[in-house]
Formats: structure tokens, sequence, C-alpha cells
């Protein structure tokens, strides 16, 4: 998401990304961030919480107006009714990559300590 | 953050701030007379658009479908189809709102917070591990596409 603010940035349109990892940018240089601690997939509020949408909403647009600098990051102050432990973002099944990659590591586990 | 999430960023990003130059183009407007347009990568669709292919990436667990699908801003849970291997997709098909907030735009424009939500949204798909064709085919067509609607800034949210 931080390349394509980037792109956007570069042909005239303004950004913000509301995002729960705003670490990426140390990696990417993102024009204008509002941190969340909110889990992916229900970055703006839970389902049907019309009011604490509109919160975050009015929050994370106050940083784009209020932002000055390229790569600011501010952290918006909200925080999720849930345990981060507890909290359901993951999908159903394990997606194919970290399939891919788990089966590696078994593989590589299994050779160190046979 | 979860712990998984928080263990895997540590180990991949580095530690010391970004250096290089970041693109940056200032609000011309106070918001209040700035056309908006929203973005997700949550892999949303119309149900009369196609899905986005998870099939491929299942075949090819590199590969994350590049394209994106523009979103009416009428949409609700009802008529869209969400594709994403890499979230719980659930519920953003109970309430569009949590991912991409149609309804909490419009309700934004009524009260003149925003000067005007664009009639177009879009979505693409946050897998990429290789993002040319997104970055260099797919978004200048979205640019496009958001410029002859007015759109001067952009809400964007991951998945």
């Amino acid at each position: 998401m931080g390349l394509v603010a980037r792109r956007f940035e570069a042909k005239g349109l303004s950004t913000i990304i509301l995002t729960p990892t705003p670490e990426f940018n140390r990696e990417i240089g993102m024009p204008r961030i509002a941190a969340i601690e909110y889990p992916y997939g229900r970055v703006i509020g839970d389902v049907n919480d019309a009011e604490g949408q509109r919160s975050v909403l009015r929050a994370a647009l106050s940083v784009l107006e209020t932002a000055d600098t390229p790569g600011q990051v501010v952290h918006l102050p909200f925080t999720w009714p849930e345990d981060p432990k507890k909290t359901k973002w993951h999908p159903p099944e394990i997606s194919p990559i970290v399939k891919m990659y788990l089966a590696e590591i078994k593989k590589a586990a299994a050779k160190a300590h046979p | 953050m979860p712990p998984s999430l928080s263990a895997w960023i540590g180990q991949t990003i580095p530690e010391q701030d970004f250096e290089g130059e970041i693109p940056w183009t200032p609000l011309k407007k106070p918001l209040s007379k700035t056309v908006f347009a929203l973005m997700t990568s949550a892999g949303i669709n119309m149900k009369t658009d196609p899905d986005f292919d998870m099939a491929r990436e299942k075949r090819e667990p590199a590969w994350g479908d590049p394209s994106y699908r523009k979103i009416v801003i009428s949409a609700t849970a009802a008529s869209i189809n969400v594709n994403h291997l890499h979230i719980n997709t659930t519920y953003i098909q109970q309430d569009i709102n949590v991912m991409l907030p149609l309804q909490r735009f419009q309700e934004l424009e009524e009260d003149d917070t925003i000067g005007a939500l664009a009639p177009t949204a879009y979505s693409y798909y946050g897998y990429q591990t290789d993002p040319t064709v997104l970055l260099e085919e797919t978004l200048p067509q979205v640019i496009v596409d958001m410029k002859a609607e007015g759109v001067e800034a952009v809400f964007l949210t991951p998945a």
C-alpha cells in the first residue's frame, strides 16, 4: 500500500493510509500514515459500529489535514476491545505462501534434528 | 498487534527510519472542499464483476492477482464478493465499511466534513510479491479513472 501511495502522490493526489502496521514505513517511505492498533480486515472498526467507524475516520482525516512532513506517522488513540491474542484476523486456512514455507521449515527442522 | 505478526515485522523490517525521497502532494484545499476516492487492497469486487483470482495463487503461492476492480459507492455487503487468502474476510462481508467506508464517507460529505466522495471506489489485492504489474499497468489506469472524476485525495486501507 505504501508503494501505491507513493505513486498517487507523485501524480498529484494526496493520500492517507490507515494501517495497523506503520512499521513498513521504515522500509518503503510512505507519505502520510494514521496508525491504529486494530486488526487487519477491520481497520476502520467493528461490524455495524457506525459511530466508532466515524470517530476513526475523522481522526485519520485530521492526520491528512495537519501532516506537513513526508513520512509522518501519527498514532491514533483508539484501543481494540479484544486481547490481540484472541482477535480473529487470520484467514480460516493458512495462505498458500505460508503453507509453502511451513513445509520448508519442517523439512529443514527434520534435517537438523533427524 | 497479533504476536505472530509483530515477531515477523521484527525480523523483516529495518530498525532505522527510511532515508530516501518520499513523493508528496500537499492538500490544496480544506477537507471540506476536497474530493475523495476510497481504495482498499482487501480484494473486494462487485458481484457483477469477476472475482480476484485465488485459484492461480493456490497453484503459484508467490503470485498475487495484480488487477483492480471498481466499486460503486452505493455498494453494500450484499452486492460484493471478497477474496483474500491472507486476512479473515468474514467481517467485510457483513459490513463493507470496516475496510471500505462507503457509507461513512457519504455521511462525511453530507455533514460537510469533506467536499465530496467520488462516485467510484477501488479495490486491488494486497498480496504482491512482485508489484511490477500493479504499479506499472494497473495503477496508471486507476489514476486516470480517479482524475476523470475530479479526485484530489485518496483514503487507503491495506489488507
